[in-house]
């Protein structure tokens, strides 16, 4: 798992690449802690690397997610492949996350 | 075949012809991982209950070619015509359909042989009519709690077990989870299917089934988005999509169908192996 971050017009973007799981799940976990608690609350998830994610995956995402909006911000994913986004559907994440085509979409879209 | 340490639980969902794509998942996994517990409901339930006493990729493909058919359907028109003109009674044990083939054909998924004969424990949800409660079978005959799983509301009549007036187990729950995740199971591979939607409606039974499949494919979301969430560890959902809407009985695309379950289920083998292995 490859993970980079960058500020954008005040919002971070955080780039992930590889496969979601139980194994990479504990790291990504870590690091969005380690931005959050460094202030950094208003996050765009890129996973236009992402090529794979199980549910491991998904509850590290929701506990960005609360930790976030807890704090006043939010986190909003950016470039979903298809194969993600039909678990991230079936989940209900695509359904109380925001969801964009990419990156620089999500960003503007943070008021 | 790669050491499991925790323990793994196969689930397979509702889904009618759809889940001969289990035969392809079981192919794929069979060599390569250790199963400690296989849950089934509905169609699932069907291959769950031949995959847990031993049953071959092989005879389970030919096998499902016999079931898969209209004969399982025998009577349906007749006594829906008079169902709606009231000259046949209805009440909460019939069905629409001579139920004697599905018995019939139901007998070969683990012939006399009951839950405690098979290999890889099992588990088969049915749900209970009236009070809606899914009950969990893991006693008595196989072929009894597969026929009470299969039982789709109005079209087979209930079939009764302890008592109880039991249903398809789609109905409660088309992916049970749960059970797996309530007997403890660390990594739930979970085949599940959505059903498709009509683009046309030519009667009042297409609308029906239009509503049906939005509610089942509503309950399925809901359900494993919440099971997702509960459990501790890592559920694989594998989900085969198919190129085209199937009938409930396009038995000539059993092969592709089976195909479909080993490609979605190959996706997915590299990260269950890499995560038992690192266990």
């Amino acid at each position: 798992m490859k993970i980079t971050d960058k500020k954008v017009n005040g919002i971070t973007v955080v780039s992930l690449e590889g496969s979601i799981d139980a194994l990479t799940a504990p790291e990504i976990s870590q690091y969005l802690n380690n931005l959050i608690a460094g202030g950094n609350i208003k996050l765009v998830a890129d996973f236009s690397g992402i090529d794979y994610t199980s549910s491991a995956g998904l509850r590290v995402l929701l506990e960005a997610v609360k930790e976030t909006r807890g704090k006043g911000g939010d986190l909003y994913l950016s470039g979903i492949q298809p194969d993600v986004e039909k678990v991230l559907t079936m989940s209900g994440f695509t359904s109380i996350i925001k969801v964009f085509s990419d990156s620089e979409e999500a960003v503007s879209n943070f008021s | 075949m790669a050491l499991s340490k925790k323990r793994v639980a196969l689930v397979i969902g509702s889904g009618g012809i759809k889940c001969a794509a289990a035969i392809g998942m079981w192919n794929v996994l069979k060599d390569e991982i250790a199963v400690d517990l296989i849950v089934g409901c509905s169609g699932g339930s069907v291959y769950s209950g031949c995959i847990a006493r031993g049953a071959t990729v092989e005879y389970m493909a030919e096998w499902s070619k016999e079931i898969w058919t209209a004969d399982i359907m025998q009577g349906y028109t007749t006594n829906l015509k008079a169902a709606r003109d009231g000259s046949l009674k209805f009440n909460e044990s019939s069905g629409l359909v001579d139920d004697s083939y599905l018995n019939k054909a139901l007998e070969k998924v683990a012939f006399d042989m009951t839950f405690a004969d098979t290999n890889i424990p099992l588990k088969i949800i049915a749900t209970d009519l009236m009070t809606g409660e899914k009950v969990i079978l893991s006693e008595g005959k196989i072929k009894d709690a597969v026929r009470a799983s299969s039982a789709i509301p109005m079209i087979f009549p209930p079939w009764e077990i302890n008592g109880r007036l039991l249903i398809d187990g789609g109905v409660s729950d088309p992916l049970p989870i749960d059970v797996a995740i309530q007997e403890g199971a660390d990594i739930i591979i979970a085949m599940g299917f959505s059903l498709s939607y009509r683009k046309r409606f030519r009667s009042m039974t297409a609308v029906q089934e239009q509503l049906n499949s939005i509610y089942m494919n509503n309950i399925l979301n809901a359900s494993f988005a919440f099971h997702n969430l509960a459990h501790h560890a890592e559920i694989f959902p594998i989900l085969p999509e198919f190129d085209e809407p199937l009938s409930m009985f396009d038995v000539k695309k059993i092969p592709d169908i089976i195909a479909k379950g080993e490609e979605a289920t190959s996706m997915h083998l590299p990260h269950i192996k890499r995560l038992l292995d690192s266990l």
